[in-house]
């Protein structure tokens, strides 16, 4: 009776174990040494093959430009069937150390979009595939190599690691019918906050945004050149920003609830400002009120600022999994995303800051980029890029976090 | 007697009452849900949306999402999961309630472990194991998990259908003159009906809901309404997840009313 059992079980795992191989194991076959092929063998091995491509899925337009215009293109040149898969970063890493714990070779995931600390974390515990950007042709076509941008994501060094995929940069917004003044540095964005009491804020750290935020505003007070090689010791960062934490606990009693509590995050106060409770909002995204007005979800009035010292800005990049099953195909895809074609369309579809850089370009090309309508409320490419200041090294960020939850909130 | 009719119907006027406060506590969101699939923006105090929006409906049906591939798969899913939640459940309630098996007790508790382990340690520890059998990334890993999360459930409701139920009339049936199968199919199933529906529903919209479980098994490539739903929920992008959220209960109505006609005429046939 018990043997019947175990035959019935070991047959029923071994149907559904064979129902689900299927493709893999064609792939390892053909995986060579990828760092030692010419880039026209490695388009040839990519050619007909799938690529994935994970990352955050929560902006429809993104989602529809990469497996419209994106995929259009890669399947048009490359003969490549591209995919993009949303997944948000923390689980698309849990995945990845899943796969790496369970020995797999052959994963599911080709490229990832990721920046900042995660990299960090990923290119640290072997998460990814690399060095492969020297390969790339496009990126010395239209990347500046020399960029710290391109050679560090938050002062990390990158090491060939990903390839840049976009640039952004902290914006603040507010609607110039409610509320007519931008203030220009923190001491006016004190002042606008008296004026407007109770109803400014920024997201709770450790939100993406209202990090950046604090961090910005510690550059006003403490200038940013000292944290670029600051050690991520917590003594040190704390007395490095103690005019700033004296600035942000001064500001806490005008906040929204007087600062006792913060909007949970970024999403939380992107409602509050569609609402109206309250009257400024912050983005990561330069050109966020140009589709927030043409998707009818912000008023026409509204205007992007940014302080006269800068603001931060960082960019985010492409990865490929250590286990990917078409690394050759990913490489292409990334490639292709490089080149002034597709940047282009990002920069007008989805209103990114470009990541080639201009006096790489063609004049045809740079004049399709100059005729870009990036919408209404917003500042020029220029204009951003005159007042971009660096991320600090991406182990402070952290630190910082925690440093702002002990001595500011509700102080 | 004027007492007593009056008594009731004050009693009548109470329970109207409830029914009302509870309707407009059900409906109000679903109207106001139904309101923001439309709405481009609805700021504070206007009553009604400001502007209007075809965005989202553009996006549901001509965007990249391919949104009937997902439906067909979430339903797939789910309806698989039900099926079989339900089989093993009616199984497992025999053998511990008309079988009384050895360890019954321990079955019944074992059932509910699922329940005691969190969601998304469980769904972090199952990937390993679904990626070591060759199951990572398939819909039929997707379907052993989501059978995991629905069986406490299943198990639960198909032990008190089976224990109220009992097996007194079954034997009566084989008494005169029926075979096993014909005596199970006629006598016990038609009594079973109401907890194989509420457990092959339970479990459907179990796994219609899943969101990491379903995202660690599926690893992305398997596409449910929920997983494509929940980054638009998380990004604040209230139409868009209106619309999503609308369409997931809609499905899952429809789904439903669909499970049920086919029991019923299934069950009636074989009376």
């Amino acid at each position: 009776m018990k043997k019947k059992w175990l035959a019935l079980l070991l047959a029923v795992m071994m149907v559904l174990s064979f129902a689900s191989c299927g493709g893999g194991a064609a792939e390892e076959a053909t995986e060579t040494d990828l760092a030692s092929m010419s880039w026209d063998q490695i388009e040839e091995q990519a050619k007909g093959t799938d690529v994935a491509f994970y990352g955050w899925g929560g902006d429809e337009n993104r989602n529809n430009w990469l497996n419209g215009t994106v995929a259009d293109y890669l399947k048009e040149n490359y003969d490549i069937n591209f995919e993009y898969v949303g997944m948000d970063i923390n689980d698309i890493l849990s995945k990845l150390t899943s796969e790496k714990e369970a020995g797999e070779t052959s994963g599911s995931i080709d490229m990832i979009w990721i920046n900042g600390e995660n990299f960090y974390t990923a290119k640290e515990n072997g998460l990814l595939y690399g060095p492969f950007t020297d390969q790339l042709p496009n990126m010395e076509k239209y990347v500046d190599t020399e960029d710290p941008e391109t050679l560090n994501d938050f002062c990390k060094p990158i090491d060939g690691y990903e390839a840049p995929y976009a640039k952004a940069q902290m914006v603040m917004f507010n609607d110039s019918a409610v509320t007519p003044e931008a203030p220009k540095n923190a001491d006016e964005f004190l002042e606008y906050a008296k004026k407007y009491k109770g109803k400014v804020t920024y997201p709770a750290l450790p939100d993406f945004t209202g990090s950046a935020f604090v961090r910005n505003l510690i550059y006003e007070k403490c200038g940013w050149e000292q944290f670029q090689d600051m050690k991520a010791d917590k003594e040190t960062v704390k007395a490095a920003i103690e005019p700033a934490l004296e600035y942000l606990r001064e500001l806490n009693p005008y906040l929204w609830n007087e600062g006792k509590t913060f909007p949970s995050d970024s999403t939380a106060l992107d409602k509050m400002f569609q609402d109206g409770e309250v009257v400024m909002n912050m983005s990561y995204g330069p050109f966020s009120v140009a589709s927030g007005i043409a998707d009818g979800t912000l008023p026409e009035t509204c205007q992007t600022f940014v302080f006269d010292n800068g603001t931060i800005g960082n960019t985010n990049y492409m990865a490929i999994a250590f286990d990917a099953p078409n690394k050759a195909g990913a490489m292409v895809a990334i490639n292709a995303i490089l080149s002034a074609d597709l940047q282009l369309t990002q920069y007008s579809e989805l209103r990114d800051l470009p990541v080639v850089d201009q006096d790489k370009l063609s004049d045809d090309e740079k004049t399709a980029f100059d005729a870009v309508d990036l919408g209404q409320g917003v500042l020029s490419q220029a204009e951003l890029l005159a007042h971009r200041l660096p991320e600090m090294p991406a182990d402070l960020v952290p630190v910082i976090e925690e440093i702002w939850a002990e001595e500011v909130v509700g102080k | 007697m004027k007492d007593r009719t009056s008594a009731s119907s004050k009693r009548n006027r109470a329970m109207n009452l409830v029914l009302i406060i509870t309707s407009i506590i059900i409906f109000l969101p679903v109207i106001v849900t139904l309101l923001w699939t439309v709405t481009g923006r609805w700021p504070w105090p206007s009553l009604l949306p400001e502007t209007y929006t075809t965005r989202t409906l553009h996006e549901m049906f001509f965007g990249s999402s391919n949104l009937w591939a997902i439906l067909w798969d979430s339903i797939y899913i789910a309806t698989a999961v039900a099926v079989l939640g339900t089989i093993i459940a009616l199984l497992t309630a025999r053998a511990t309630e008309i079988y009384r098996i050895r360890g019954r007790r321990l079955i019944g508790y074992s059932a509910m472990l699922p329940l005691l382990v969190p969601g998304t340690v469980f769904a972090m520890g199952i990937q390993v194991i679904l990626i070591r059998m060759g199951l990572g990334d398939t819909v039929t890993g997707v379907i052993l998990v989501h059978l995991v999360a629905a069986l406490p459930y299943c198990v639960t409701i198909m032990t008190d259908i089976t224990a109220a139920v009992g097996n007194s009339l079954e034997e009566q049936a084989q008494v005169l003159g029926a075979g096993p199968a014909g005596a199970f199919m006629h006598v016990t199933l038609p009594q079973l009906l109401p907890g194989i529906l509420s457990s092959a529903s339970m479990a459907y919209i179990i796994s219609y809901s899943q969101y990491f479980t379903t995202l660690l098994a599926g690893g992305g490539k398997v596409k449910t309404l929920a997983l494509v739903m929940v980054p638009y929920i998380q990004s604040g992008d209230r139409a868009l997840s209106s619309i999503y959220a609308v369409t997931f209960v809609g499905s899952a109505l429809i789904v439903f009313f669909i499970f049920e006609a086919l029991i019923h005429r299934i069950v009636g046939d074989a009376k």
